[in-house]
């Protein structure tokens, strides 16, 4: 049982760890674990956005279903104010590209845009899946032997601690 | 005896407000990272920009139509300005580390010899654990 930490690195012999000494790292891997966990929710719910985005701009037999030249739309002017209008031009769009830049594209690279941004972060979110199980893991190794030594020793714990 | 524990105290609320600071600088680096990364998809963005399509910028309320060229200068300076800044913030960070450090060894040191002196002095030790 001798749990080695990896992801590269040195590897620390468990078995050669206090007590203490693991309850610490433990608690590191722990907050590690949140921290990527809650990135992991974050990208899920950016990628969602983006293929929602992709659904809108995506065409069928060269033709988009949300955007047609002279539909009627209702244009939100507050949250619960609208006023009618019609698409006037249904094959450019305006991408926001980030930092507070848009970008006016046709609907076909506008698609490609947001295939492009879904794939970024699908793999993103793969690496980010990858990580979290290796810590899982470690953190499971570690919870391991730290219950074998307080089982092995609860008699001395009581001064050491 | 007490002034030893006055000492070490002083040292641990030391070593927490590094902490802190560490805590805080390695937050702003996060930031400056995530905005780095942001500002260069806009870049690659615009590299990726073909014939006829145009770049707004986002000013108040309204959209402003912007020139491809100064639209790369203003996010090429905004990518100098964050690598100079995450620079500076690894620097600090590399700093209060080195603090952090330094005090750790401090207060291991008095500790042990505040356990030397009590070890010479047996009847102490019930009062200091």
């Amino acid at each position: 049982m001798s749990g080695q930490a990896g992801g590269g690195g040195e590897t620390v012999n468990l078995d050669t760890l206090s007590v203490q000494q693991l309850s610490q790292v433990k608690k590191q891997l722990d907050e590690e674990l949140e921290h990527l966990t809650s990135s992991f929710t974050q990208l899920h719910a950016a990628q969602s956005k983006f293929r929602e985005c992709l659904r809108c701009v995506q065409q069928q037999d060269g033709k988009s279903s949300a955007l047609q030249e002279g539909k009627q739309v209702l244009v939100p002017l507050t949250n619960s104010l609208y006023v009618k209008g019609s698409l006037s031009s249904a094959s450019h769009v305006i991408v926001d590209v980030g930092t507070g830049f848009y970008v006016e594209k046709d609907v076909k690279s506008a698609a490609k845009f947001y295939e492009d941004k879904t794939n970024e972060i699908g793999a993103n979110v793969k690496d980010l899946d990858s990580i979290i199980q290796g810590k899982t893991n470690n953190v499971r190794v570690i919870e391991e032997v730290l219950r074998q030594k307080m089982a092995a020793a609860p008699q001395q714990q009581a001064p050491q601690a | 005896m007490a002034e030893v524990q006055a000492k070490l105290q002083a040292l641990s609320e030391d070593y927490q407000k590094l902490q802190q600071e560490l805590q805080a600088a390695v937050q702003s680096r996060q930031k400056l990272q995530a905005q780095r990364t942001e500002n260069v998809g806009v870049q690659k963005e615009f590299d990726l920009l073909k014939e006829g399509e145009s770049i707004y910028k986002l000013v108040g309320p309204v959209l402003l139509k912007q020139d491809k060229v100064e639209a790369e200068g203003t996010v090429k300076g905004r990518l100098e300005f964050i690598g100079k800044e995450v620079e500076r913030t690894e620097q600090q960070i590399k700093e209060v580390q080195e603090k952090i450090e330094k005090k750790k060894t401090e207060i291991i040191q008095t500790q042990s010899s505040a356990q030397a002196a009590a070890q010479a002095a047996p009847s102490q030790v019930a009062a200091k654990g």
